[in-house]
């Protein structure tokens, strides 16, 4: 018999995503992880203030919205405060990694016992598609890199669980979104993130390869694509830490 | 005489009387003159239940406030000079969802790295800055170490009622001078008590807050009519300042924090000389105490505002409270604390009609 799909009860209205877009599939996935663990009501969310921050209002639980790239810090002052609580991280690459870096690397230096989602979709999404200097492929075009990304003045993309797994951590992995079998794993490493947080066990990162299709300029089919083909030869899709024991569920 | 005083430097006083009040989440950054408070609150915090966090920055450690003081905690966070600068983003943005929280200020002269002793030339930014966007945050300006203490205190109270930042505004002769002063009581501090914070756990059916850059409980307009509301009311209602030998004074000077402690012994002075001064000491530097200056005495030749400043900061708050109308000189000693003698010959040439009236700018 066919299994039956049901919609998570922690999403509780429509969201502004575009077509194709890869966080409402990793929102989804939250919602589910955090109702399969029993843990939907001592959730926080704290998202970004840019493409993550239409999470705030699907989700049905208390949701801050710091300044943009403080995601890290605003959480630890939360779990903190409420240290039983289930405080999680939404937020994209360039919080993350760009302009949030000292956060992101200083909550894991603490081991904050949070669940840090990173999108790595490769642009600045809600601005427009702006370069993102840690994770836009050399040779990518984005609106602030139109003849392509050139590696002699931007640099090159970076990846940043090699920085962050050398923090004494609970979890550290990488993630897709380019097909079921990978949105599966991506599930199992984001409840890995939840459970680490339930057992006190320290700071879980799980980065996402995402797609943008509306500022890559691609069908969401090509996008998905292009992850597979060309993002993830940069980005690996592993798991750099796991001092949380095994996998549950 | 009150035998429970202790000897305390200021910036000690500001970190006990935080504690006293309820706080319980600090982080900051070092920077002098202020590093005392960090460094009290990381001995002292933890013993009485809360959390203390030597931030990566002072970014960083706004943004950890901006999270624990959403959870309705009383938090406080202390820089100086440049640090304060970096504070401002998280100012704004606490501002902008009216979560309450202390910072203190303690100024230090000159821009950029400038000097690391006393100044009093970040007023404006103290009392104008606040981030972008537009928001008032109650200033408060202390010239002892017993108002460290009793103004930090009064802040967490005042950040409560109104659902603001409260800025307590110090500098380096205050937060360094070392005094007697007896603490408050201390008293515990109920963070379940809000409706509009973060709780740590919550049934489905339970209305969740939404902590970001409005209340989103209300509309747009609803909004800024309730902000614009808040900041007549703080305007109206929390003018504080100190009139000290004003009733008959031919000359009054004008001083918060570290000069008007100056300003009180010239004042004596030139009395014994029969020079008739006076002291208006604004306590509050946001809002402005106008109310001081309503009824100035008959006979009064002008004011004197005496400031460590280049240009005069407080100059164009008194320009305004005294609608341009009485005539103002300025006693700008820059990086230097003034002096006794200094401020009185000063005022002796004023009277003496020597002295240009003070161009504000």
């Amino acid at each position: 018999m066919a299994k039956t799909y049901k919609k998570p009860e922690m999403i509780g209205q429509q969201v502004g995503w575009c077509p194709g877009c890869g966080h409402g599939i990793i929102q989804r996935l939250i919602a589910e992880c955090c109702e399969e663990l029993g843990m939907a009501e001592k959730t926080i969310q704290v998202v970004d203030i840019a493409c993550a921050y239409w999470s705030i209002d699907t989700l049905n639980c208390d949701g801050i919205a710091g300044p943009h790239g403080r995601c890290a810090a605003v959480a630890t002052g939360i779990k903190n405060v409420y240290p039983d609580s289930n405080v999680y991280v939404h937020a994209g690459d360039g919080c993350s990694y760009v302009i949030g870096l000292a956060e992101t690397c200083y909550a894991a230096q603490r081991n904050v016992p949070i669940t840090m989602i990173v999108v790595n979709n490769g642009v600045f999404g809600m601005t427009g598609g702006q370069m993102c200097a840690a994770t836009t492929l050399v040779g990518d075009k984005t609106v602030s890199s139109k003849a392509g990304r050139d590696a002699d003045v931007a640099g090159e993309p970076f990846d940043m669980l090699n920085v962050i797994k050398s923090y004494n951590i609970a979890y550290a992995a990488r993630g897709a979104l380019y097909d079921p079998k990978h949105i599966d794993a991506v599930k199992r490493m984001l409840k890995k993130g939840f459970e680490n947080q339930r057992d006190k066990k320290g700071f879980s990162i799980i980065e996402i390869l995402s797609p943008c299709p509306t500022n890559w300029k691609l069908s969401p089919v090509d996008a998905m694509k292009k992850i597979k083909e060309e993002n993830e030869k940069v980005f690996p899709l592993k798991v750099y830490v796991d001092n949380g024991g095994e996998i549950n569920g | 005489m009150d035998k429970k005083f202790k000897l305390m430097k200021g910036n000690e006083a500001i970190a006990e009387a935080a504690l006293r009040a309820g706080c319980r989440f600090y982080a900051g950054y070092p920077i002098t003159p202020q590093s005392e408070i960090l460094e009290y609150m990381s001995a002292n915090m933890s013993q009485r239940g809360g959390v203390f966090i030597q931030g990566e920055s002072e970014i960083a450690s706004m943004s950890m406030l901006w999270g624990a003081a959403a959870c309705g905690e009383r938090v406080m966070t202390s820089s100086s000079g440049p640090g304060y600068d970096l504070k401002q983003e998280g100012i704004s943005y606490l501002s902008s969802y009216n979560l309450p929280a202390v910072i203190i200020d303690v100024m230090r002269y000159g821009v950029g790295d400038g000097e690391i002793t006393e100044g009093q030339d970040s007023y404006w930014l103290a009392t104008r800055g606040g981030g972008h966007g537009d928001s008032r945050q109650i200033v408060l300006t202390p010239a002892s170490v017993q108002e460290c203490a009793d103004l930090t205190y009064l802040a967490f109270d005042l950040a409560e009622k109104y659902r603001t930042v409260v800025i307590l505004l110090s500098d380096g002769g205050i937060s360094q001078l070392i005094e007697k002063a007896t603490m408050p009581e201390a008293k515990e501090h109920d963070r379940s008590k809000f409706d509009w914070a973060i709780k740590g756990s919550k049934k489905a059916e339970e209305t969740k807050v939404k902590v970001t850059n409005l209340d989103r409980s209300m509309d747009y307009d609803e909004y800024d009519q309730m902000m614009r509301d808040k900041f007549v009311s703080m305007h109206e209602n929390e003018q504080r300042w100190e009139n000290f030998m004003t009733g008959d004074a031919e000359l009054i000077l004008v001083a918060y924090g570290i000069s008007s402690r100056i300003c009180k012994s010239a004042v004596r002075r030139a009395r014994e000389e029969g020079i008739r001064l006076g002291l208006i000491r604004p306590i509050s530097a946001w809002p402005f105490p106008e109310k001081g200056f309503q009824n100035l005495p008959e006979g009064l030749k002008g004011l004197v505002t005496v400031e460590m400043s280049l240009t005069s900061q407080l100059g164009l708050d008194i320009r305004m409270a005294t609608k341009f109308q009485t005539p103002l000189y300025g006693y700008l000693t820059t990086k230097y604390v003034p002096t006794t003698q200094g401020i009185v010959d000063y005022c002796k040439n004023v009277l003496a009609g020597n002295c240009k009236e003070l161009e504000v700018y």
